[in-house]
């Protein structure tokens, strides 16, 4: 049954029935892009630690980049013009202060930790930022770097029925750069791109679209169907060369297994969730699409990436230039705090609650932070130079700041950070060997991260 | 506290030249004096200062540059680093010599005592410095910044020459994997000087797959196979290095091509294609049959599937003009000015999340009209840069309402007809490029006399009359010096003061045969529409560092469209009449490598509209537009798409439909063909196996499905039936084996099944990859 990816013609449409079971067996082993021999592989030689085959990671990425002086790095002792118009609270934990904006992280703060001296050397444009962050470098040479979710599917494979890595609830979308957003498998192939939901969670009778099969298509209607186009499939040469063809077909495969398995449908179901706990994470595009993300992580998949906003563009976000199309500072205020600071809260305390927390990084990134100084529209704009990410969970230990940034919070002043480190965080908490190396763009190997970056050793510890 | 220098000896300038000079082993040549008239090496000169001493703006800077200082992360940024201040890549000399010099108390420098100063103690890590150590105190570089400190720092002059071009030796070479290279750059001066600039300029490889760069000073290597360049960027100016590597030569009777047909020329693309493929131990595909180049030909050129009938008559027409015949067919055709109104809707945005409907209505008619009466591309450029009138009436006027400020107008006019992306340089040269902030300002100072009345953008209410007009006056003010930059096209003299729209001057430079941009990105754009891939890549990056994958071709279909002034028909006939686009898209032996090199025909999927457009014909149920979908989420009713309306033929991509979305059509948000993706993903996969789309279409009781069911009624004519299907859905007849496996399945189900066996026939075909591509 191993061979089937390879003999699909045969395999599919031999002449016996094809049972919803059969499919589940062949489906359970061929994840996409034959990643379990890459899994096997990467375990001999130890790119994969032990004990780390049920963790996960959840990446919140903060689209638009929040403004690190308004939320988590204060600075209430800097000129106004700095210190904008919020205050610092206290938090459960001792050593974090933060904004009276976000005051249910303030109730959970010894569950997560600060790094507030990230900086990248990008350009100030959301797609550099969306590259470098999600993939630890800037695309140059015509070289696309995977996203962290792609090298987790290429080296770890899928655990169930589901894709190892999705993304809610759709791709982020255009960020004025022109640029790639590095929310894709770069040179491991598309293969290794996210399964993207395409769909609001919080929409009344929300459902994964086209999950399951209209009711007039039963199973033997789906057999004949399968049979019928092996035929037309199987004298296709001229596709071979094509990788785009090679991925069409890859795809009809992945979305069959999706399509037949009872443990894919459930973990996409969300009104088997009490209604207190729907409520808990906010009924919005985002609490929902968090309280999903814990569901398929619970399902077995491995990275899942919540996109907070999709574009930066006539949306309220954390884009706060303080001008249309942009936000103002008070929209960040009234509308993306608070039900950023309920959904995130709600997803720390129930991975917690169900003991997933050890096992579960929850990371919260963004492209930039923004500028020290507010500007004549009273917003701040663009800020990669200095700006504040933080962990939680997957062996994290929650209540810390690590860094410093300067009294305005433009330039880290103590332990800079790069994307490239904060990726190895998040890879060593997945198990992966930061030193492991990929098949680059013509056989090249590319490590995890570039040489100098590392993991944040002390957020473990 | 001062710290102690690194040489803690208080020297004179030629003292010091001397012990930097002894610390090594080979000196550099820093100078070349006279112009060099042979390719042979510049002489070696002196190591110390020439004549009029080290140059700030030629030797100090460069250094500066070299070490890094000025980047965008440490002292180029907009706010400096550590209180020191720097242009980013140097591009404002005046300011950086007053802050060298002036800032700080004039602490940086001593030229008293040149080694103390903090321009030398600092990025030697003598004193404390943030960034690190990044001069070393026995380099040449650093004796420069010592010699120039000594003689009092001078600063920029006026009448100091400046530099003239760059050149990179040698800027062509044939090498191989696995070899080293070395290159040099050399600066040429309007005094006739050239110096050896090649441990100053910044070095970066094109294509890291095949090139890489292997030491900062000129040193590549050569890691795999194919065409590729290294750039060279000397004070913002850029020279490219081209290296051929050839791929390994496959050896097969095949590649001999003794019937000639394998490189055959029938015109300039196949000389160039062939030309480089030879260079490149590459081999072209056979021909394609007639009924995959008949389904290739219709798709690329009006996004519309052939019928049975135009199937038929073209495998049995004998003329041997008929691929001719055909191209003239579909050049003339009325799906054609569909196809090319929305593929160029792209570009101008024609899209309801910026415009009200009725502006979106015209906006498109107008373009419609313009591409049927196939206006000339400079022509049709022209009327948008200049629109002038009611966004109800003058079409083109609508560009100025999707781009209100002069910056946008600047930023899109160049992104959309240059394939240029100027937008760095509104903050700072534009770090890799050759675009200067004054060219930025001076550009878009083109359109600070552009204004409107009426309607003013909210895109959920308002009548979306706009009227467009110019006035006299006003400028746009560059916000460095203070004061308005002289309007002027990039890499043009400022217009001369005057009155009358300046956007006549602009039109003239854009669109004039002069104008290389112009013409290369139009060029690549049609060619890109019809391969997939540009000539260069992506479509929207025509900045000068990044090169043609095949320069020749270029050149030549860009010679071809001025000679047949911009008439874009004449440039698509010799596209599909070459050779080289009628090639199999079946990969053989000797070029199973390639992929940008245009060996063979490269298969892709379908474009999302022209997918939708095919499901439709094939089961002959239109699908319905009646929603446009708004930027805050909402919805709004529209009345515009009749039934039967084809996807195509829409004016506006904002229109509802989780098909097209799904299918990655472009939501002209931005100026970029990068919003399109012809991805295939699962979300696609299931859609089609699950999603409402096909499922409906199969089972309409008006679809093709239930018209050939009547036509043969009895099983007997299932061959037919099958056959009628391939032709429809393929554009070509099942092989015998594929007609006795259907055959089989379909007889194999029940009568009670007959219908339901007909649909299952109907949709393994149209998710098979032969259909959802174009080959």
């Amino acid at each position: 049954m191993l061979d089937f990816l390879s003999e699909h013609g045969a395999g599919l449409c031999g002449t016996s029935h094809l049972k919803r079971r059969e499919f589940l067996q062949v489906g359970a082993l061929s994840a996409l892009g034959l990643s379990l021999p890459q899994y096997m592989a990467a375990k001999e030689t130890g790119a994969v630690r032990q004990g780390h085959d049920e963790n996960a990671c959840i990446l919140l990425f903060n689209l638009g980049g929040p403004s690190h002086v308004d939320l988590w790095d204060m600075k209430p002792d800097a000129a106004s013009e700095v210190r904008g118009p919020f205050r610092p609270i206290r938090t459960k934990s001792p050593e974090i202060q933060i904004s009276e904006v976000l005051p249910l992280h303030a109730k959970i703060a010894d569950q997560f930790s600060l790094v507030r001296s990230c900086h990248h050397d990008g350009a100030a444009v959301h797609d550099a930022g969306w590259q470098m962050m999600q993939t630890g470098r800037r695309f140059t040479g015509g070289v696309q770097t995977p996203h962290m979710g792609s090298v987790a599917s290429h080296l770890l494979g899928r655990r169930s029925d589901l894709p190892a890595f999705v993304v809610l609830p759709e791709l982020m979308g255009r960020g004025g750069g022109n640029l790639p957003n590095g929310q894709a498998g770069g040179f491991l192939g598309k293969a290794h791109d996210p399964f993207a939901l395409m769909a609001d969670p919080s929409k009344p009778n929300f459902k994964v679209p086209d999950l399951l099969p209209p009711d007039q298509i039963g199973a033997l209607r789906m057999e004949r169907r399968q049979k019928m186009r092996a035929v037309v499939e199987s004298a296709v040469r001229e596709f071979e060369s094509s990788e785009d063809a090679r991925l069409m077909d890859e795809n009809f495969h992945a979305a069959f297994q999706l399509m037949t398995s009872e443990q894919a449908r459930n973990a996409f179901d969300l009104s088997k969730e009490p209604d207190s706990v729907r409520d808990r994470y906010g009924r919005n595009r985002f609490g929902q699409s968090c309280l999903l993300a814990r569901r398929l992580v619970e399902a077995g998949v491995r990275f899942v990436t919540v996109n907070t906003f999709l574009t930066v563009f006539g949306e309220t976000t954390w884009d706060i230039h303080g001008s249309k199309p942009f936000t103002s500072i008070d929209g960040m205020k009234n509308v993306v705090c608070p039900l950023y600071d309920q959904a995130y809260s709600a997803l720390i305390e129930d991975l917690q609650q169900r003991g997933m927390l050890q096992k579960t990084m929850v990371a919260a990134l963004s492209e930039f932070g923004r500028t020290p100084k507010v500007n004549p529209a009273g917003g701040r704009d663009h800020w990669p130079q200095c700006f504040t990410v933080s962990f939680a969970g997957g062996g994290v230990k929650g209540g810390r700041v690590v860094g410093k940034s300067d009294p305005v919070g433009g330039f880290p002043a103590e332990r800079p950070v790069m994307p490239g480190d904060l990726v190895a965080t998040i890879f060593h908490s997945l198990g992966l060997d930061h030193e492991t190396f990929l098949p680059g763009p013509a056989g090249r190997p590319f490590p995890l991260v570039d040489l100098g970056r590392a993991p944040i050793r002390e957020l473990f510890t | 506290m001062r710290a102690p220098s690194p040489l803690r000896l208080l020297l004179p300038a030629a003292a010091i030249a001397f012990l930097a000079a002894a610390a090594h082993a080979t000196p550099v040549p820093l100078l070349a004096n006279a112009a060099i008239s042979s390719p042979a090496k510049p002489s070696l000169v002196p190591q110390t200062a020439p004549a009029g001493g080290w140059s700030f703006q030629r030797h100090v800077l460069p250094v500066l540059t070299k070490a890094g200082c000025n980047t965008g992360g440490c002292h180029g940024a907009l706010a400096g680093k550590g209180g020191f201040r720097l242009s980013l890549s140097a591009y404002d000399p005046d300011a950086d010599h007053l802050s060298i010099t002036r800032d700080a108390l004039g602490r940086r420098i001593e030229p008293g005592d040149p080694l103390h100063s903090l321009l030398l103690t600092k990025p030697t890590s003598a004193a404390p410095h943030k960034g690190g150590k990044r001069l070393d105190p026995h380099s040449d570089d650093y004796r420069i910044l010592a010699e120039w400190v000594a003689a009092g720092a001078p600063g920029p002059n006026a009448d100091d020459p400046h530099l003239d071009r760059i050149e990179v030796r040698p800027d062509r070479l044939t090498s191989k994997k696995g070899e080293k290279l070395r290159l040099q750059v050399l600066a040429h001066y309007t005094d006739g000087i050239v110096e050896d600039v090649t441990r100053w300029a910044k070095f970066t490889s094109t294509d890291e797959t095949m090139l890489k760069v292997s030491d900062p000073n000129g040193g590549i290597e050569v890691t795999g196979h194919g065409e590729g360049a290294v750039t060279a960027w000397f004070s913002s100016r850029i020279v490219m290095s081209r290296v051929v590597s050839p791929f390994p030569r496959a050896s097969s009777s095949a590649a001999t091509g003794k019937d000639g047909t394998l490189w055959k020329e029938v015109n300039l693309v196949d000389k160039a294609v062939n030309a480089q493929l030879r260079q490149l131990n590459l081999v072209p595909s056979p021909p394609a049959d007639d009924a995959t180049f008949l389904r290739r030909a219709r798709l690329d050129t009006t996004g519309v599937l052939p019928s049975p009938e135009e199937t038929r008559a073209f495998l049995t027409d004998t003329s041997p003009e008929k691929r001719n015949q055909l191209i003239e067919r579909l050049l003339n055709s009325p799906e054609f000015a569909d196809y090319w109104t929305y593929r160029w809707s792209d570009l101008f945005l024609v899209s309801g999340s910026h415009l009200r409907p009725q502006a979106v209505k015209t906006y498109s008619k107008w373009l419609h009209a313009e591409v049927e009466k196939n206006t000339p591309w400079d022509r049709l450029v022209r009327q948008v840069v200049t629109a002038k009138g009611g966004s109800l009436e003058q079409g083109a006027t609508n560009f100025y309402a999707v781009h209100q400020e002069p910056e946008a107008m600047a930023e899109n006019i160049s992104q959309a007809f240059m394939g240029l992306s100027i937008n760095c340089a509104k903050c700072h040269n534009h770090p890799l490029e050759k675009w200067t902030n004054d060219q930025y300002y001076a550009f878009a100072n083109l359109f600070a006399q552009v204004r409107a009345k009426g309607w003013g953008g909210d895109t959920r209410s308002g009548d979306g009359k706009r009227t467009l007009y110019t006035v006299p006056s006003g400028e746009l003010i560059q916000p460095r010096t203070g004061r308005p930059q002289p309007a002027a096209p990039l890499d043009a003299p400022p217009l001369p003061q005057g009155e009358g729209d300046r956007r006549e001057a602009l039109a003239d430079w854009l669109t004039s045969p002069q104008n290389p941009y112009f013409t290369r990105a139009i060029v690549n754009r049609v060619w890109a529409a019809f391969w997939g891939i540009g000539i260069v890549n992506s479509v929207d990056d025509l900045r000068a560092s990044n090169p043609a994958t095949n320069e020749a071709l270029m050149e030549g279909l860009a010679a071809c469209l001025v000679e047949n002034r911009y008439d874009l028909k004449s440039l698509m006939r010799v596209i599909l009449q070459s050779a080289s686009y009628q090639r199999s898209s079946a990969a053989i032996e000797e070029n199973k490598s390639d992929s940008k090199y245009f060996a063979r025909y490269y298969p892709r999927r379908l474009m999302s509209e022209a997918l939708s457009d095919a499901i439709s014909h094939v089961t002959g149920v239109p699908e319905t537009f009646t929603e446009i979908q708004m930027q805050d989420g909402s919805s709004e009713k529209t009345d515009l798409y009749p039934k039967g309306s084809r996807a195509l033929q829409l004016y506006d991509s904002a229109v509802k439909s989780y098909f097209l979305k799904a299918f990655g059509r472009n939501q002209r948000e931005i100026t970029c063909e990068c919003e399109r993706s012809n991805q295939p993903s699962i979300v696609q996969a299931l859609h089609l196996s699950n999603g409402n789309t096909l499922n409906d279409k199969l089972a309409a009781k008006e679809g093709a499905v239930s018209a050939l069911l009547s036509a043969w009624k009895d099983r007997s004519s299932d061959a037919t039936l099958v056959e009628e299907a391939f032709l429809k859905c393929l554009g070509r007849f099942p092989r015998t084996d594929e007609t006795a496996a259907y055959l089989k399945i379909l007889k194999d189900a029940p009568e009670s099944e007959r219908r339901q066996s007909v649909e299952d026939l109907f949709w393994s075909l149209l998710t098979s990859r032969e259909f959802l591509f174009q080959h």
